[in-house]
């Protein structure tokens, strides 16, 4: 039984790092596929019918969390300025919009989602121009975005109430959304006074707020009792870890890209990198204990800073330097998947995760590699495609630590009371 | 072909299908052909900056509790470590007067749900968590650490259960939000077996 136990979890693991790098995920050995024919496989890959209430769960939080951060790097690239970054990320926004449609139409139906598709696109547009009102000198553009910005945040409010039969209120659905253009137009305003750290570290907020949206727009489109499923503590965990992992690499591509802006940029974005690593390591303390996840500090801070040493080998045209750090990522990448197998006690085999921590990394020495190549196009796809990627791994570890966490936890309730004097008080 | 065997033959299949994504290739065998590497001219602004760069290191766990209070139903007891009984269920304080914190879970203020028992009463009269079941939304439950710093808790519900519809989940199960459970006994009284049929619960989150 241990054995058919021990081939499922591979099995699963195993498909969902395939499905994970999954259509457009060429690889190193290139694809043959053309871009069109890529960007379909993409949108069907992302919206590919969900088969359960979880799964629409995971994709609203993996779709809404992707769009901050793309909305993020399309505004600064609107106040840097940047165009060719900018065309990369609208381009981006536009697929992640079209995946986020599909899913809409799929947990709400085809006519909710006529209404929402025009509703966010207009989020979208609005968003840019007040990246244009920060960027230029006329107070009334920004001002006049705004106005626009917290309007649609009030129409979403309106389209899901309706769309949810009532079960969400408007004007609840509309303060999430203000605070979602809140924290993008504070982000915009404080990036272009060059105060990078509040500038990254509420894009970061701005990304995890997501993962709450998302959840609150998978549980609208059920029944109450659907919904209460979706917020059970280990569906919770699964949520968590992956908000975590996926902004893991979303901050190491910032750090990566901030590299070629300037130190001060970077130093902002690599502080961020670091605040993950210790949410990461204290959430890894809750599951495996203190003494567990120091190993695992270790072991993930080896992976960072390598992934670091990469960037700086590309940033300063060091050919020597970068084939000392992927030498270096092998190493870690094997000791990572060591310590995952052993907290999961070999429930995954060591060599998939070791793979899947390689594949990782491979995203990311090839997003910047194109990145510095100025390959903007490329660097977005693999991020996004580096983004789905470490979803599909979070959600095949956290499956597993959860079947490791359940058997250890305490059996029943407590015997704390032997005297029956409490149950005779008024 | 047995069963066994065609499970790992569809593995191995799996297999190469990952493979196939650019792992188990050598690593990085090809890496640089995805990307057209056209070198930058000049090293990047910020390669300074990235060669410093060091990742936080040195995990230091948060220090475990050592005392609880609630004002508002007039607690102040040091705690007790509890474990894990033989038959799976949770030790049971061994003071009526003293609570005792869940050692192997979550310690108060990381994240997750730390737990901490106390007794309702005795044969002799109230014991340390008499009065828990009166906790309300808002009342608050401050925990003192060994190395002196504090922890302070809002309470968002109180809670009865029987002890066979026990929430194991809500109370013990992993989370990443830095949370409080109070347990103690409530409920109906068997006279017979001389325990309570129910547990009160509270549930409180962490104050930032």
């Amino acid at each position: 039984m241990r054995c058919r136990t021990g081939l499922t979890a591979l099995v699963a693991f195993v498909l969902a790092a395939a499905v994970a790098c999954g259509p457009g995920t060429a690889g190193p050995s290139g694809s043959t596929a053309t871009p069109a024919d890529q960007r379909a496989l993409r949108l069907a890959a992302a919206t590919a019918a969900p088969v359960s209430p979880r799964q629409v769960r995971a994709q609203f939080e993996q779709l809404l969390g992707l769009h901050a951060l793309l909305a993020v790097r399309q505004m600064r690239s609107v106040v840097a300025p940047a165009p060719d970054l900018g065309q990369a990320a609208e381009a981006a926004l536009q697929e992640n919009t079209d995946a986020l449609s599909r899913l809409v139409a799929s947990a709400y139906g085809s006519a909710h989602a006529d209404r929402f598709t025009p509703l966010w696109q207009r989020h979208l547009g609005d968003l840019v121009a007040y990246a244009r009102g920060v960027a230029g000198t006329d107070a009334s553009v920004r001002e006049t975005a705004r106005a626009a910005l917290l309007a649609d945040a009030d129409a979403y409010g309106a389209w899901l109430a309706e769309a949810s039969k009532g079960q969400v209120q408007a004007s609840d659905a509309a303060a999430g959304v203000r605070t979602h253009v809140e924290e993008l137009m504070g982000q915009a305003d404080a990036y272009a006074a060059r105060d990078y750290r509040l500038a990254y570290r509420t894009g970061r907020a701005a990304y995890e707020h997501m993962f709450t949206a998302g959840a609150a727009l998978a549980k609208a489109g059920v029944t109450p009792e659907v919904a209460v499923g979706l917020e059970t503590p280990p569906e919770r965990l699964r949520s968590a870890f992956s908000m975590l992992l996926g902004e893991h690499l979303e901050l190491i591509v910032d750090a990566q890209r901030a590299t070629f802006a300037g130190s001060a940029e970077f130093q902002a974005a690599a502080a961020q990198v670091n605040a993950n690593t210790i949410a990461l390591t204290k959430a890894m303390a809750g599951i495996v204990g203190p003494t567990k996840a120091e190993e695992f500090q270790t072991a993930w801070a080896n992976h960072v800073e390598g992934l670091m040493a990469y960037t700086a080998a590309v940033a300063s045209n060091d050919q020597a330097g970068k084939t000392v750090a992927r030498e270096n990522l092998d190493g870690f990448a094997e000791r990572l998947g060591l310590y995952f197998s052993d907290v999961v006690r070999n429930l995954l085999a060591a060599d998939p995760l070791t793979d899947a921590i390689t594949a990782h990394d491979a995203h990311l020495i090839n997003q910047v590699d194109a990145y510095a190549a100025k390959d903007y196009p490329r660097a977005q796809q693999l991020e996004r495609e580096g983004y789905l990627q470490m979803l599909g791994v979070a959600n095949t570890l956290v499956g597993a630590i959860q079947r490791t966490v359940k058997p250890r936890l305490p059996v029943g309730g407590s015997k704390t009371g032997g005297g029956g004097l409490a149950c005779r008080r008024p | 072909m047995t069963g066994g065997r065609r499970g790992l033959a569809a593995v191995a299949a799996l297999l190469v299908l990952v493979a196939g994504c650019g792992v188990r290739q050598g690593r990085y065998a090809g890496v640089s052909s995805t990307v057209a590497t056209q070198a930058p001219d000049r090293p990047a602004k910020g390669v300074e900056a990235v060669r410093g760069f060091r990742s936080v290191r040195g995990y230091r766990p948060t220090p475990a509790p050592v005392r609880v209070e609630i004002p508002s139903i007039g607690v102040a007891s040091t705690l007790d470590r509890l474990g894990r009984a033989p038959d799976g269920t949770i030790q049971e304080p061994t003071r009526w007067e003293v609570a005792g914190w869940y050692a192997p879970g979550t310690r108060p203020g990381d994240p997750g749900s730390a737990v901490i028992l106390g007794h309702v009463d005795s044969k002799g009269g109230p014991a340390v968590f008499f009065r828990l079941r009166e906790l309300g939304r808002g009342d608050t439950v401050t925990i003192d650490r060994a190395d002196g710093s504090s922890v302070r808790f809002v309470v968002q519900r109180t809670e009865q259960y029987p002890k066979d519809r026990f929430p194991t989940d809500e109370v013990y199960y992993p989370t990443l939000t830095p949370a409080l459970r109070l347990v103690t006994c409530g409920g109906d009284f068997d006279a017979a077996a001389g325990r309570y049929r129910s547990n009160v619960i509270v549930f409180a989150t962490m104050r930032r």
